[in-house]
């Protein structure tokens, strides 16, 4: 009796998690399905997933539609360098706060934290009064130093706890045998940390590779625009072609499965990262 | 200590970097002078000496002027880009032009926060209903002081679509495109249910409507999108009511006077008796799909809609017709957009022609080909326009409709008006009561302080 009751929990678990992965899969097999099919102003109801004369005809004229390379190349760069300097600099900071005694320690975290509370949409016209003093506006920097000044906080206080998890050990060892604070930072530090930045990384190429209020408000030449906002202009006012635009989204989403999978193994074990202290 | 000394003295380095780097921020605006030059190099070329003498020569090069807009990406844009922006810098050397297609959607947005950086296009093509607001706000330049003959020029223009650029009896734009909805039926509907010919007068609609009704409790005689003004006004004038009196002054028994009163009621029976698509109720819906699977007999369709839903479904019949016609006979509801110049550009000159350009009977007729209504009084009498297949029966029904209120406050007018639509058919509150309710909020909204 008792093991037929644990075999039925765990049939039960299992149609559970079926569930939820059919329901997570649909939108996405009905995309891939719409994407294959030409002339779609109207989607489907209800919705056929096999259509009936598949064709790759929307991601080629997605692809080669107007400056869609350029917006993709543009993109590109904007996400691996705000990507880059992301974690560059949450991790110096994270690690200061995770090892450094100094002066309104806590005090200048919660701010930090605070400042994650405050919605994006709040701060875009002091943005972008700012961004066009420094004389930013109109250019991928524009995009960059916002999207970084953005991102730092919550990685900070994503890595900060898994710093804390580190043996302080291994560092006391190393400054001992002669290092100084950045050959513990960059030896040590950086490849023990491999999963926390890989989280890190995952999610804030994510965030900046799909961002769009910024990037529209913040460019105005056509050349400089990224990718979100080249697929939000494939909606027409009064019809969409729907096929054309779940095309263009599919090929925007390979860059973020690349990013994922070559990440994969080290995110799971960094999702928890900050979770526990100690 | 020495810590302590580290981080003052951090402080005060930043602290004074960041004076510094304020200091140098204003900096920028400082190159206003050349740019005047530039200026001047365009509106009299005979002038050009001038910036030979001056101690910095800019290099003497074409104006870059910018025009937003949120034309269609695959035709008009594309259009716009290849053809008709080319052919325009071949024959005004000194001007360029950076186009920019806006999504629709996010471009009143993006304009207002643009208005307030001071980043404004020279020019932008908007959305008839936004010239009100814009010009409210000081931010478009009155056209009957910047275009010398204004007052000849705007004879060329079709009235309705011109009067859409009027706010304080000034006019703050031109029309660049126009157009309005008409009757579609779904012609295999029509057969099913044995009704001959599209219905001429709302009595006509409602026999219509209970033949179609007949044919199964899953088939609706007309569907829309909701309850805003696009939606309803329709059905409002073609009743003899409206919105607001003719001078915008007040809503009180007119948006509540009996027409109106009908019209909503009309709307609300049509719900009750399954008539209509439950999708007005809110939510929306997705008519197009329900009438190309005849579901849905009956819709109101603008211009766009044959090459678009012809795309998907090339084998779909249908036919058009004007408005059904009430006591106000059949009255539609104009769309379409404006051209409309900045305050804030500083090329205004170049603008100017750009703008004409798009206005020349030339650039009209050849848009015209992508689906864009003209507006000149010119190209509607071609034979382009006289034997294209379905423009005829837009340019008749143009003749009557009406263009929503021109307001300031016109979004929030609409918000009460959807809000208020969509209680009453989804019978939150009566109709009589749920209309005089919003006149008490829409009264308020429609004066406007000095």
């Amino acid at each position: 009796m008792k093991i037929n009751r644990k075999k039925m929990f765990k049939f039960l678990l299992f149609l559970l998690a079926a569930a939820g992965a059919v329901i997570m899969i649909f939108p996405f097999v009905w995309m891939v399905s719409n994407a294959l099919k030409e002339n779609v102003f109207v989607i489907e109801y209800p919705p056929k997933l096999i259509p009936d004369a598949p064709s790759f005809g929307n991601f080629v004229r997605a692809w080669t539609s107007n400056k869609f390379q350029l917006y993709f190349v543009n993109s590109a760069i904007t996400a691996v360098t705000s990507t880059a300097l992301t974690v560059l600099f949450s991790a110096m900071t994270a690690y200061s706060f995770a090892r450094f005694k100094f002066r309104f320690k806590e005090f200048l975290f919660f701010t930090i934290l605070l400042v994650l509370m405050v919605p994006d949409m709040i701060t875009i016209i002091p943005k972008f009064q700012l961004v066009k003093t420094l004389g930013l506006r109109d250019s991928l920097w524009g995009l960059i130093v916002v999207y970084v000044a953005g991102g730092v906080s919550m990685n900070t206080f994503l890595l900060r706890g898994f710093f804390e998890s580190l043996p302080k050990e291994l560092e006391e060892a190393m400054l001992i045998d002669g290092g100084n604070y950045l050959t513990v930072f960059f030896r040590m530090i950086l490849p023990l940390s491999k999963p926390a930045l890989a989280t890190v990384t995952i999610f804030s190429f994510m965030g900046n590779w799909d961002e769009f209020t910024w990037a529209l408000t913040a460019i105005d030449n056509p050349l400089k625009r990224t990718l979100p906002i080249a697929i939000y202009s494939f909606q027409g006012q009064h019809g969409t072609e729907w096929g054309l635009v779940f095309a263009a989204m599919l090929i925007a989403l390979v860059p973020i499965m690349v990013v994922f999978l070559s990440m994969q193994k080290y995110f799971v074990s960094g999702l928890t990262t900050g979770a526990f202290k100690g | 200590m020495k810590t302590r000394t580290t981080i003052l003295l951090t402080l005060s380095i930043l602290l004074s970097l960041s004076m510094v780097l304020s200091a140098c921020a204003p900096q920028p605006a400082a190159p206003v002078d050349p740019e005047v030059i530039k200026e001047t190099v365009v509106v009299e070329v005979e002038k050009q000496v001038e910036v030979l003498i001056t101690p910095e020569p800019e290099p003497e090069g074409p104006v870059t002027i910018s025009f937003w807009h949120g034309y269609n990406a695959d035709v008009e844009a594309k259009y716009l880009d290849e053809v008709l922006i080319p052919e325009f810098e071949a024959a005004n050397p000194n001007i360029k032009v950076q186009a920019v297609l806006m999504p629709y959607d996010q471009f009143r947005r993006k304009l207002l926060i643009a208005l307030s950086g001071g980043t404004a296009p020279d020019l932008a093509r908007v959305d008839i209903l936004w010239v009100p607001e814009l010009a409210d706000q000081g931010a478009l330049a009155n056209m009957e002081e910047t275009l010398a003959d204004f007052d000849t020029y705007k004879d060329e223009f079709l009235a309705g679509p011109l009067s859409t650029n009027l706010y304080q009896g000034q006019h703050y734009g031109l029309p660049l495109d126009t157009n309005t909805r008409v009757l579609v039926y779904n012609k295999a509907m029509f057969a099913e249910a044995g009704i001959d010919s599209a219905p001429v007068t709302m009595d006509d609609f409602l026999t219509a409507c209970e033949k179609i009704k007949a044919l199964g409790e899953d088939k609706y005689c007309f569907a829309d999108g909701g309850t805003y003004a696009w939606a309803v006004n329709p059905w409002i004038w073609s009743f003899g009511g409206d919105v607001t009196d003719a001078a915008v002054q007040t809503s009180s028994g007119v948006y509540n006077g009996s027409e109106t009163v009908a019209a909503y009621q009309f709307l609300k029976d049509g719900v009750d008796n399954g008539y209509i698509h439950p999708g007005i109720l809110g939510g929306g819906v997705d008519a197009w799909g329900g009438f190309a699977t005849d579901t849905v007999a009956m819709l109101l369709e603008g211009p766009w809609f044959p090459p678009l839903f012809g795309s998907q479904f090339p084998d779909k019949e249908y036919g058009m017709a004007l408005m059904p016609a009430g006591d106000g006979g059949s009255v539609s509801v104009v769309g379409g957009e404006d051209i409309v110049m900045f305050q804030q550009s500083q090329n205004k000159a170049a603008a100017e022609t750009f703008m004409r350009y798009l206005l020349s009977e030339d650039v009209q007729l050849k848009l015209a080909s992508t689906g864009q209504m003209p507006v000149l009084k010119s190209v509607i009498e071609s034979d382009f326009v006289k034997n294209h297949e379905f423009f005829g029966i837009f340019l008749e029904q143009l003749k009557t409709a009406k263009a929503r209120t021109p307001h300031p406050n016109w979004s929030q007018i609409e918000e009460v008006m959807t809000n208020t639509g969509s209680n009453i058919l989804n019978d939150v509150v009566g109709v009589q009561e749920g209309l005089d309710l919003a006149v008490e909020q829409i009264d308020p909204l429609l004066v406007i302080p000095e």
